[in-house]
Formats: C-alpha cells, structure tokens, sequence
C-alpha cells in the first residue's frame, strides 16, 4: 500500500532534484542500477526503488531507509543508467536532508557508520590527517565493539601499516578554521 | 473584403445533443467578416449542400465554413458542392465540432459550445487567408523505382506490380530476401521464414512487371513529383547472368575462404559465392576484394570449370538509367553494435551474441545446422540469458528511441531455443 | 627530468608505506622528480563528502590551492581515494566559478585558479611515461607470473570526471603488467568495489565484496592480485584472513602494489619492496617468476563465497 504525501510531493522531488543536479523524473524505472549495486542486497530500499520514492514524495520513507547510507559510491549504477541519472549524487543529497534535518534510521549498522564518519572527520579536524589507530580505537569504544580487529592490531602495528603516533601538520590551525569556516557555509540557507 | 459563410451541421442528435447549434451560429454571426450563418440537420445530404450553394450565390460569399463532422468525412462532398455554386474548391474550411468537440465533451455542453464557437472562429479566419487553388494534371511515369529487395521491398513490388504496373527493383546484394532470409521463425505465426519468403521471390523474379536488378546500387536520382530519372550501378557479378545455369561448380572448386556475412561470420564462404541456397536470382557473384585472379591475377579455377563458360574477369561496373514516377524506400535496417555495452562482454566475451546470430544458429539452413551452440567451446548451452533493450531507450550509449519489437524477438527466441 | 607535483596521501606513511616508496623508486628510474605539496591535508576521503556539502569540497580544494604554488602543470596521487575526491572538487569548482570562490573563503592559502591538471598515479604512468618507456627500463622481467589487475571503483568511474580507460572493463594496468613480462589474466570483477570505506564501520559488507573478488582472481588464475589503492589493498589483504575464515575457503592470493612490481622489473631487489608488510606472504608467488608455467591446478574446495553467504 502506498500513500502519497500529496501535499510533500513535489516540493521534496524538486528539493532533490535541485540539489543533486539530475531530473528524476526522467527514471522509467529499467531497475538497472539496483541489479549493478554490489550492495543493494543489504539496502532496505533499492537505488530502483529510492527514485519511486522520491518521484512519490516519500520524504518520510527515503530518509529512514539505510539505502543511502548504504551507498559505496562506486559509480558502477550511474554508469549504466540509460537515462544518465547521477544516482551517487541522489544519495548524498538524501543524506545531506536526512543530516540537516535529524531524521535518519534507527538500525545499529547505520548509527555505526555515522559514528564511524563522525569520528574520522574529528581526526581530520584535530590533526588535518588521518589517525587510524586512534578513529578504530574510538570506533569500537563508542560503538561498545571493544575487541574488534583486535586480532589484526599486534600484525598490523609490527608491520608498521598502522602507526602508534599520529602524522602531524604544521598548519594544523588552518584546518580547524576550515572545519569552522565551512560550517557557517552549511548554515548559510540553501540556495 | 471578406464575405465568408458558415454553415453550422446538427448531425443529427451527434453534435446537437452535445452542442448548442443556435448558441454557434448566433456567435459566429458576431464576427466581423461573417456575412451569412445558418444551421442544419444535415448538412451534408442534399438539401443542406443545395442550402450551401443557394447561400454563396445569394449572399456573394467568398468562402465557406462547414462545422461538422471531421474533414475526412465530407471535405471532398463540399468541395465539390461550393465548385458547383462558382466558388473555388480550396477556399472552403472545415471546422470538426463533432470529433472535437460533442463527442469528446459530452458532459459539458457550455464548454463543449464555447470551443465548437473558437473552431469555428479558427476556421472563419483561415478561410479568409486560402488562396484559390487550381489542380494541374501532370503526366506521371508509371513505373516505380522499388529500392531495397528485403520482404518490404519484395511485397511492395508486387503489389505494385500486381495492379499493372511496371516496378524496378534494385537491391544491392547479389539475392533479394533481406534479413526476413536470415531469420528462422517468424512472430507471432511461428512460420518458417524462408519457407514463406522464397515463393514470394520467385514471384519477384517471374513476375512480367517487375524488372529485377540485383548486386545494384542506385548513385543518383533527379527529377521532380511523378517525373523522377534515376541511375542505377550495376556492380561487376564478373558473371554472365544470362549463361550461367547456377549449377554451383565453380563455388565448390574455388579455393579462398572468407567470412561469410549471411551468417554473421559464424562459417566460410568461397570468393565466388551465392548467399545461401534459396537465392534469387540464383546466379553467383565473384567477390572482388578476396578474389585471387582480380586481386593478384592467380587462380582461375571457376572459369576453368565452367561449362558454360560464364565466367568473365574483365567485366566492368555499368550505370544504367530508368525513368520512374514513384519511388519506394526499403532499405532495411543495419544491426546496432553493442561494443559500447561493456557491461555485457559485447566482443569480450565469444558467447554473447546478437539475435541474428542467434536466428542463423537455430535456422536449419544456418551454421549448425538449427542448434545452438556456444561459439567458444562448440558445447550446447545448457542455460541461454535473452538481454532485452540493448541499444535502445538508451541516450547514453545507443539511441533514444524504443525499437517496439522485443517482445516479438524475445517470444520467438525463447520457443526456439526450449524446443 | 620531469616534475610532477605529489599528493601522498594520509595511508602513505601508514598503512600504505610500500606503496609510497616503490612509487618513489619507480618514479626515479622513469626520470620523473616528485614535487611534494608543502603541509598538504588530509583529502577528507569518503567521510567527507558522505557527511557534509562544503567542507567535503574545502578540504581537496586547500591542497589544489597549494598545488598550484608549484607550478607544474600536473599532480600525481598515489591513493585511488584521495584521487577522486581531488579529481571531483576540480570538475565542480571549474564548472561553477561561484561555487569555487565560496569554498575558498574558508581558507587563506590563496585562491583558486584551476591550473593544475590530477591524476592517478595509474593514468599518469600509462598516459604520459607509456608503455614503450616502461618496457625499455625493464631488466628482469616477470615471465611465469600470473596476476589479476584489480582497478577498484574510483580510478576509471565516473566516466565523465576521470576520462581515463573504461569504466567497465579498463586494460591500461593489464598493459603496463604486460610490458613488464607478467602475463595479466582475464579478470571480470576488476572494477567491482570491494567495500571501501566500511572497512571499520561494516566490514562484513566488505567481506562479503572482498570476498567475490577474491575468489574469481583466484579461478581465473592468478597468482596475486595487483592493485593501485591503499583502501583496495587493505581490504584485499589485511581482511583475507577473515574472509577465509568466514566462509570457509582458502585463497593464498597475495596483493601487491603496480609499483612494486614496477620497481621488482626495473632491477629493484625483493628486499627493496618493503614485502614485509603484506599480511598475506608474497614470496610464493614471486618464486614462480622465471619458472616454467605449472600444471593447473585444480581448485579442490567446492565451497565458495557465494554459496555460503546463501546459507
């Protein structure tokens, strides 16, 4: 059964559309994205599937699904797509409205993975470069996995693939006030 | 100045039940240039065109607006009537307040009349605008020029010919037949296409209308409607089609062996060749370009074994002219690469095939004999994968349009390959 | 001697090591001096952009800017990740100029001019060295080796902002192994992701994607399986045990960087590769470098991926 949020309808699909750059309107829905997705089987919703949706203006339904947190980003959907929809580019716009406006899904797996970018980008923000060993330690405190990959940690550190120390900037202040600058451009309304 | 004349039709209850016939004319008397507007049951029987020409003649009028039914209808039986009162046949306008407006809006009467009162507006305006017409009679050639000897140009030669009158018919490979040859069944009669094709190209070739001229091209065209000229190339055959028996003695000895394109490069065929054993006319061609003797001057092989000595290496490419009146289009189609579908192992892989290739497999008369087999490995496939659409509805990589026969390719294929 | 400006990247002092310093290696024998960008940061890699608009942009743009102060028209990054995120924020700030100088507010490195072509480090070799280069530098060449070229999602797609090889089906790695003696191997799942960055937050999505690519490299053949992204290298190797592990199947399929194998052919000792840090042991599948081609051998398990992720 499918209701239409009659009244969200075509402000969400322009607000996508805008966004995202492409036009879903022109889908007809050939399901070829949804058959290339290497990861479509663990998605709630299907690429296929999130662009009815939006089309519908299911607001609610595509921001609460996993689908594009899901996303890999791969490319491998838009390359085929016949009617030359950017369908990565679809799903980071859904995040970015499901971001702006708190609604996501409830699922551990999503909550690990927002945890896990949230972490990496403080990482980038204190150091302005990657610290593995510190973003997989926080990950498995926060998301209470304590002796995840602990079996890879005694290989990986010997082998020096993983550092103890992190790599340092010397401008390490200019990236902070990257992180801060770009900020007030989010808040900014959309145009 | 303007003195137009509208004629408002009842049909009937059609439009009447629907539209307010009074309301129309009443409007339509409104507008500037309209000198005389009158409504009637009938408009088309003979009363209402004598109402019509009574009309023109007593009020002078310059043109005629008929609202009723569609053009197709009575545009003619009008015409003629307003040629009868002295008017001009083209400077009559039909307005169509039936198939326009009552029969679509039939439950909206004010509306329906307030469009059938806007047609009829358009139509008094355009009127105005016509320019007298005079028909001319211009002699035309009966003859038609037929390009393309596929099963659209074979049929419509023969219909041509059928009612008398003389066809060319050119085809640029050395038989008629087309791609309907190539084809093993066809949808969604399941009939064998050449079984049903090749009487008809022998009609073609016996046919005392038709003039057949194979392995042709046609190099250029002028002339104008009815009256057109048209150079015809004959290609070298390097054959004599009027002593060649088509015994097929020299295919057998020939020695050079090339890809054959009947078959889509799945098996060989000689450099002297017929494209396949139905052909028509069934006259073999010496391929040119693969030739030993036109090519290095070594061989000779097929002019040795022919008795009848048909065999000529020095022939040469010949224009002819014919004079036509009408020329058919039926050029056929070409198969669309896939080489862009990557994703499809289009030429990377050996056993992804076109559906032609796939026809010329099941074919009895094709490369195995009617089994599909895996071009890689010779084995029968045990599962068989029937892609859809590729090429087509596809902006990105192939052309936009929808090519409105897969089902029909797929249905047929599918039966073919389970039985 | 060439100049190319160089983007390391965050994993080239880490988890990518050997990676940046056979590049270095090789880059040397080609004649080609690498520019390092001064103070560089991180790219910002799929975090970034999964999470936010501007900042995603922000963070390559910093780099492009500093790129620009050295004055070569082109830089090189090794990392497939990184890559893409630079190769994107130039084909969106140079499409949209309004857009470029809103990004740049956020920094005072200076301003953006869009005069520095990017590349991979792949498309740079093969592109502006060529093959013809590479097989005349060649001193021992890997003759008996069979590998599977493993391209990664990023490198060739979208097709539209990288304009490098193809995207379903590219060759220009198969060639450069080629040119080097090796003998690349028909490899269908060569542009399949293989999970990237849910590597920590959701490793059994790559896992399961490893996996596949795993197990078709190994029934095409391959001895090892030649990559050109630290993220690809990772999940291959650092994750085949527990691919093993979970579905039950043994692979034994090393993963080495182009640029090892680059290095290996231009006459660099095995001891030079830095082959210590792969976590599956390499040294098997070199041996078989200048030996006569084996029986084939059959693959005993019947278990794969497939069928036990299907239970």
């Amino acid at each position: 059964m499918i209701t239409l949020g009659i009244k969200d309808q075509h402000t969400f699909l322009d607000e996508v559309n805008k966004r995202s750059g492409c036009n879903i309107l022109e889908c007809y829905q050939c399901g070829k994205c949804s058959g290339t997705c290497p990861v479509s089987m663990y998605m709630d919703i299907t690429p296929r599937q999130v662009m009815q949706f939006v089309k519908l203006g299911m607001k609610d339904e595509v921001l609460v699904a996993n689908s594009s947190w899901f996303c890999l980003t791969c490319a491998a959907c838009s390359g085929r797509c016949p009617r030359q929809i950017d369908i990565p580019r679809v799903m980071e716009t859904i995040r970015h409205i499901a971001i702006e406006e708190n609604i996501s899904s409830k699922s551990k797996k999503v909550k690990d993975i927002r945890k896990f970018h949230d972490i990496f980008l403080d990482m980038v923000r204190r150091y302005g470069r990657g610290y593995e060993l510190r973003l997989m330690a926080e990950f498995n405190i926060r998301t209470r996995n304590y002796f995840k990959d602990m079996f890879l940690a005694p290989s990986a550190l010997g082998k020096g693939k993983i550092k103890l120390l992190p790599a340092r900037m010397k401008t390490a202040k200019a990236i902070k006030r990257m992180f801060d600058m770009a900020k007030k451009l989010e808040e900014q309304p959309k145009q | 100045m303007a003195r137009v004349g509208v004629f408002v039709c009842f049909c009937g209850a059609n439009i009447a039940d629907f539209v307010d016939v009074n309301e129309v004319v009443e409007e339509t008397k409104k507008i500037k240039d309209v000198k005389f507007a009158i409504n009637y049951k009938y408009m088309c029987s003979d009363p209402g065109q004598g109402l019509i020409k009574q009309a023109i003649i007593e009020n002078k009028l310059t043109s005629v607006v008929v609202a009723a039914c569609s053009p197709r209808m009575h545009e003619k039986t009008f015409r003629r009537a307003i040629s009868e009162a002295g008017l001009n046949p083209f400077l009559l306008e039909i307005a169509n307040i039936r198939e326009h407006s009552s029969w679509v809006h039939q439950k909206d009467k004010k509306s329906a009349t307030a469009k059938s009162c806007d047609l009829v507006r358009m139509a008094v305006a355009k009127s105005i605008a016509n320019e007298q017409l005079h028909e001319i009679s211009v002699p035309v050639t009966k003859r038609a020029l037929v390009i393309g000897g596929g099963i659209a140009g074979i049929q419509a030669a023969l219909d041509i010919a059928d009612a008398h009158i003389p066809v060319v018919l050119v085809e640029k490979s050395p038989s008629i037949g087309g791609r309907m040859a190539q084809l093993d069944e066809t949808f969604p009669t399941l009939d064998c296409s050449q079984c049903i094709l090749t009487p008809r190209m022998v009609d073609v070739a016996t046919h005392p209308y038709i003039e057949l001229i194979p392995y042709s091209e046609v190099v250029g065209l002028d002339g104008y409607v009815g009256n057109y000229k048209v150079q015809i190339k004959k290609k070298a055959s390097y054959v004599n089609f009027s002593s060649c028996t088509g015994c097929g003695a020299c295919s057998q000895k020939c020695p050079v062996k090339v890809p054959n394109e009947f078959n889509l490069g799945h098996d060989k065929r000689k450099a002297i060749y017929s494209p396949f054993p139905q052909a028509v006319p069934n006259k073999p061609v010496i391929d040119a370009e693969h030739c030993l003797m036109l090519t290095k001057g070594k061989c000779g092989i097929c002019k040795k074994t022919c008795e009848k000595g048909s065999i000529d290496y020095d022939m040469k490419d010949e224009i002819i002219e014919r004079e036509v009146g009408a020329v058919v289009v039926a050029t056929g189609y070409e198969l669309y690469d896939a080489s862009p579908y990557e994703e499809y192992g289009v030429g990377r892989f050996k056993d992804v095939i076109s559906s032609l290739e796939f026809e010329r497999m099941v074919s009895a008369s094709g490369p195995t004999g009617g089994t599909p087999i895996r071009p890689s490995d010779g084995e029968i496939p045990k599962n068989v994968v029937f892609i859809k659409c590729v090429g087509s509805r596809d902006e990105a990589k192939g052309i936009e349009y929808c090519l409105k026969n897969m089902l029909h390719v797929h249905c047929k294929a599918r039966h073919a390959a389970t039985s | 001697m060439k100049k190319l400006t160089y983007f390391p990247g965050c994993s080239a002092h880490g988890t990518s090591e050997e990676f940046d310093h056979t590049l270095k290696l090789v880059m040397k024998s080609l004649e080609v001096e690498l520019d390092e960008i001064p103070d560089w940061n991180c790219c910002g890699a799929t975090s970034a952009h999964v999470m936010t608009e501007n900042l995603a942009l922000a963070l390559p743009l910093r780099n492009l800017v500093l790129a620009e102060t050295l004055h070569n028209d082109t830089m090189g990054i090794a990392c497939a990740s990184c890559y893409a995120r630079h190769k994107v924020t130039k084909y969106e700030l140079d499409k949209d100029p309004v857009l470029a100088k809103k990004i740049n507010t956020t920094i005072d490195d200076g301003t953006y001019h869009g005069s520095v072509e990017v590349k991979s480090m792949l498309q740079f070799v093969y592109e502006d060295i060529g093959i013809e280069k590479i097989k005349s530098l060649v001193k021992k060449p890997l003759t008996g080796l069979k590998v599977a070229c493993y391209y990664g999602c990023l490198l060739t797609r979208p097709k539209a902002i990288t304009q490098f090889d193809s995207p379903e089906y590219p060759m220009s790695m198969d060639r450069i192994m080629e040119a080097l003696g090796a003998t690349a191997v028909p490899f269908d799942f060569k542009t399949e992701c293989c999970g990237a960055s849910f590597s920590i937050s959701s490793s059994d999505v790559v896992l399961s994607l490893s996996g596949k690519i795993l197990e078709y490299a190994k029934a095409s053949g391959a001895d090892m399986i030649v990559v050109a992204c630290p993220l690809c290298q990772s999940n291959l190797d650092m994750r085949q045990p527990g691919v093993e592990k979970l579905f039950h199947v043994k692979l034994n399929l090393p993963v080495m960087y182009f640029t090892q194998l680059l290095a290996l052919a231009f006459g660099h000792d095995q001891k030079d590769l830095m082959l210590g840090k792969h976590i599956v042991p390499v040294e098997k599948a070199l041996a078989k470098i200048g030996k006569e081609p084996e029986k084939k051998e059959e693959i005993k398990s019947k278990k794969t991926v497939e069928s036990e992720e299907a239970k």
